[in-house]
């Protein structure tokens, strides 16, 4: 990464690198407190930090200082309390975390590393390790051991685009951020970040700092098409819309091209434990099935529905388990069905409801319900129920204006054709809609 | 009162699911010999009260109701 940033800072060194509510920094800047900071890490004899810090350009600085020297840094996520810190923090055998909360382990100061004179740094080491975390959405998050080598081994490929703003929609703890820091460096362009991930605030810094790229989950961009909707406000001109971390429903693809017309749009497939994402960039829902095809540096198969995947860019394994051998494939959760020429995603294998003993995917039926009428979010998901074990159930915001009655009636015809158990038994209207790191939640329910 | 609402939602759910009835008597069967609900029906029956009242004598009580009369006792006891 450290290499990223110098061939940015060479050609470009007081254009911004980072935009957000704790200020602007530029390249230059941030290359000083690399510096600052890298220095700071030998001279501590650090190996493994953790990082958990809200000013984006902090963990950008700390990041790229580690992989400077070779320490494994790690970002933190922002919400966790204090108590859940500790024990990522005893878990992860982390020495340090550069953060300014005030937990029982050892923590220092961002403002006190980057206050270091800096001094001669050695050579570039051989092993420059990286971890990221899971979401931990089942269980403990557990760490992903990566190498900065491998991560950046594509980027090679992205050209300077300095006029490019990206909006930071994930958090830094999750590989779909950590992806955009990489390609925003790589682009020498600029990163926007908001006041927090959540869709309201990220459209506020989309129109206040002309924001042209975006990444972001599907929900992400449900919720932001909505947000835009309700307010009447203007529309980002965007130039790049980007998808991931969640099936990709076709009738949300039509949306986004309908709302953003200057705007290319990629679907970008991939997963924190192999390192690099697959794109596809041609508007239809789906991995081509090409993507079958073995010799890639991601190869992909499908065995018993589920998606497999081997990667050249693949983790080196998990913290605390044992190492994962060069080119093992491994199952990715996702359930995928080929249809033609498409592999087309059902939704994750957690998601799945078991209604009476028949396995209904909700990612089909959110995306017939999403393109109702008066429709503006949609949520389907199990729900407990004492006959059946689960039945299909919906939530749905409504565009202002509409009948609940009307669309929920609209709502059973469309989806009249499907087989009894992935009906929806059960209609609900809410006001808004919770998320999760911007992932809506399915298969448990309440 | 909360049992004339369950009735009124008894008989919207029964008009959107086609189902056959005349009077919505107390002994009329939710199942064989009655309105023929099947389990996803009888599920959806469930699910809709909830919705409606916050609960349903098909997931609170002991015994699952067998009748239309059941099902209104268990609100009109609420």
């Amino acid at each position: 990464m450290i290499e990223l940033l110098e061939a940015a800072v060479a050609a470009r060194p007081d254009d911004v690198v980072v935009t957000s509510p704790y200020g602007t920094t530029t390249y230059a800047e941030l290359h000083r407190d690399v510096q600052a900071i890298a220095t700071a890490l030998v001279e501590r004899d650090l190996r493994r930090i953790a990082i958990l810090d809200p000013d984006p350009a902090h963990v950008l600085a700390v990041l790229a200082a580690c992989s400077r020297v070779g320490v494994e840094g790690c970002v933190y996520p922002l919400a966790p309390t204090d108590d859940a810190i500790d024990e990522m923090v005893a878990r992860f055998e982390h020495e340090v975390v550069v953060t300014g909360r005030g937990i029982s382990s050892p923590v220092v100061g961002y403002a006190e590393l980057a206050a270091t004179t800096p001094g001669d740094l050695p050579a570039l080491p051989e092993s420059r390790p990286i971890m990221a975390m899971t979401t931990g959405t089942s269980g403990f998050p557990r760490g992903v051991r990566h190498e900065w080598d491998r991560l950046l081994r594509t980027t090679h490929k992205i050209k300077p685009a300095p006029e490019q703003r990206w909006l930071l929609a994930y958090g830094l703890n999750q590989f779909g951020g950590l992806q955009i820091l990489i390609h925003v460096l790589a682009a020498q362009a600029m990163l926007v970040a908001a006041e927090s991930f959540q869709p309201r605030d990220a459209l506020d810094a989309m129109r206040a700092s002309g924001v042209t790229h975006a990444s972001g989950t599907p929900t992400f961009w449900r919720f932001l098409l909505a947000e835009i909707k309700s307010d009447g406000g203007a529309v980002p001109d965007l130039r790049q819309v980007s998808l991931g971390g969640e099936a990709v429903p076709g009738a949300l693809l039509d949306r986004i091209t309908e709302r953003f017309p200057n705007a290319n749009i990629s679907q970008i497939y991939g997963a924190t434990e192999f390192g690099q994402n697959v794109t596809v960039r041609d508007g239809r829902p789906g991995l081509p099935i090409s993507m079958l095809e073995p010799g890639g540096d991601v190869e992909f198969k499908v065995q018993d529905g589920e998606l497999w995947v081997r990667s050249k860019a693949s983790m080196l394994g998990y913290h605390g388990e044992e190492e994962v051998p060069d080119g093992a494939w491994r199952a990715t959760g996702d359930l995928v069905e080929v249809v033609g020429d498409r592999i087309e995603f059902r939704g994750r294998k957690t998601d799945v409801v078991n209604v009476g003993g028949v396995k209904v995917h909700p990612i089909p039926i959110e995306d017939r319900v999403s393109k109702v009428d008066g429709v503006s979010l949609v949520r389907a998901y199990g729900r407990p129920n004492p006959m059946v074990g689960h039945v299909l159930a919906v939530e749905i915001v409504l565009e202002p204006g509409y009948d609940e009655k009307a669309v929920a009636s609209e709502v059973r015809a469309v989806c009249a054709d499907l087989p009894p158990a992935a009906r929806p038994r059960s209609i609900k209207f809410l006001d808004t809609m919770t998320t999760t790191g911007n992932k809506m939640l399915r298969g448990a329910g309440r | 009162m909360t049992v004339d609402r369950a009735r009124a939602v008894i008989v919207e759910f029964l008009q959107r699911a086609n189902k056959e009835f005349g009077e919505l008597t107390d002994d009329l069967s939710l199942y064989g010999g009655g309105l023929e609900l099947d389990s996803l029906e009888a599920a959806e029956l469930s699910a809709v009260l909830e919705d409606e009242f916050g609960s349903d004598p098909f997931s609170t009580g002991d015994t699952l109701p067998e009748t239309v009369g059941e099902v209104l006792a268990f609100y009109n006891a609420a």
